[in-house]
């Protein structure tokens, strides 16, 4: 086993996404983050804006960051697909949620 | 689940649309009663004015004949055995019926024609527009595309509401938890549903079994004896398609309501929602804020949408 990859149950990986697309995150691309989130039942994802912190499974969280073009979301996921988890949402921002 | 094939009626006796309807238009059958057997094939009332003169080119025989003043006056014009040949040959393209309006009356000609030909006559008070509007509406009712979809339908708060989903998957349960709070019952497990013009579906029960309905456990209930009569409604046009699906893990399920998925119900597209179900959910509440979200959006204001707008405006203006 690849012990610098496999996570283990404890381990808390963070990762920071740019918010790419024009619109930003509004309910569309928020929807598209929480069924990622939602997928993992054993992972726990923070997201963080400037001072706030929400649940990255919360839609209503992660709209009410109003967190538009340019801006940074701190993502922290911690459990067994941690990784997993992260490396999805990664892919999801850099495709700028399909849109322009 | 699927629908049921839709019937399409192509054709109704005047004796199916004369017991309908004699009340509501004052209907009076005059002569020629053996004529009730034959068929209105056309949703609409003809005034046979072209006709009279003789003109029978794009003549509407499979339409109902309404004599109204201008017909009546000119047929009172003709002598006699012009009246005959006229009325013998519009009666010879095989017309369904003959109707005077304002209570006019029949020539003698017409009389002899209709129990000669065994054409049915019947007159009314009514005036010819007035007639000729309610008529064509009762017709469109009568020609209605009809058929039965699996789901219980409920009024809940004036939004037509079908509740949809597998036997067993609650949908009673929730329909008895809805007329608890008020709201009524048009029909359990069973909707008849008819196309009523281009844009309407509206929802009845079979008459046998309206106002029951059947409760897991306890067997089948009087909605109307033991809620009162308010919660039981005859028909209702259906606004909106409720569907249980059972919860998995990893289902997609609506979480922004943006986007607006439709239920096909004899060719018109009906808002549909579907609801995951999972144990404990409060199922009633959810059916009724759906019906409340649908009446609010029947009134101009889409709640997601709204709210996304205000969103994307307020990161526009933080850039």
């Amino acid at each position: 086993m690849d012990a610098m990859n496999q996570a283990n149950e404890d381990s808390e990986l963070t990762k920071v996404l740019k918010v790419q697309n024009k619109m930003g995150i509004h309910a569309r691309p928020a929807a598209m983050i929480v069924r990622i989130s939602n997928k993992y039942n054993d992972v726990e994802v923070w997201v963080e804006k400037d001072d706030d912190q929400i649940n990255g499974k919360s839609i209503m969280g992660l709209m009410m960051l109003a967190a538009g073009q340019g801006s940074e979301l701190k993502f922290t996921a911690t459990g067994s697909k941690a990784n997993e988890l992260l490396k999805e949402l990664e892919e999801l921002f850099a495709r700028k949620f399909e849109e322009a | 689940m699927a629908q049921v094939n839709p019937k399409i009626i192509e054709s109704i006796s005047v004796r199916e649309f004369f017991e309908s309807y004699a009340d509501k238009l004052q209907l009076e059958l005059v002569a020629g009663q053996d004529g009730l057997k034959r068929f209105i094939r056309e949703k609409s009332i003809n005034r046979p004015s072209l006709a009279l003169t003789g003109y029978f080119k794009h003549f509407a025989n499979r339409r109902m004949q309404l004599f109204g003043a201008g017909e009546m006056a000119y047929l009172r014009d003709l002598n006699e055995s012009a009246q005959y040949k006229v009325l013998r040959e519009i009666v010879a393209k095989h017309i369904p019926c003959l109707i005077v309006s304002r209570n006019f009356a029949p020539t003698k000609a017409m009389y002899s024609i209709a129990e000669e030909t065994n054409t049915a006559m019947f007159r009314t008070p009514m005036k010819s527009k007035d007639f000729v509007a309610e008529g064509t509406v009762l017709l469109e009712d009568k020609f209605a595309p009809r058929s039965t979809i699996y789901g219980t339908l409920l009024d809940v708060k004036g939004i037509g509401t079908l509740l949809r989903g597998k036997s067993g998957v609650g949908k009673s349960e929730c329909a008895l938890a809805l007329v608890e709070r008020g709201h009524s019952l048009v029909a359990d497990d069973v909707t008849y549903i008819k196309k009523v013009g281009e844009r309407e579906i509206v929802g009845t029960s079979a008459e046998i079994n309206r106002g029951y309905m059947e409760c897991r456990g306890i067997g089948i209930i009087s909605v109307a004896d033991l809620f009162g009569i308010r919660c039981v409604r005859v028909e209702k046009r259906i606004d909106l398609v409720v569907t249980f699906v059972e919860w998995q893990p990893g289902m997609e399920e609506e979480r922004t309501g943006l986007d607006q998925s439709t239920f096909d119900m004899l060719g018109i597209q009906i808002p549909h929602i579907q609801i995951p179900v999972r144990p404990g959910r409060d199922m009633a509440r959810l059916v009724e804020v759906g019906a409340l979200v649908q009446a609010l959006r029947l009134t101009g204001h889409d709640s997601a949408v709204e709210f996304n707008e205000r969103l994307i405006a307020t990161m526009a203006g933080d850039k």
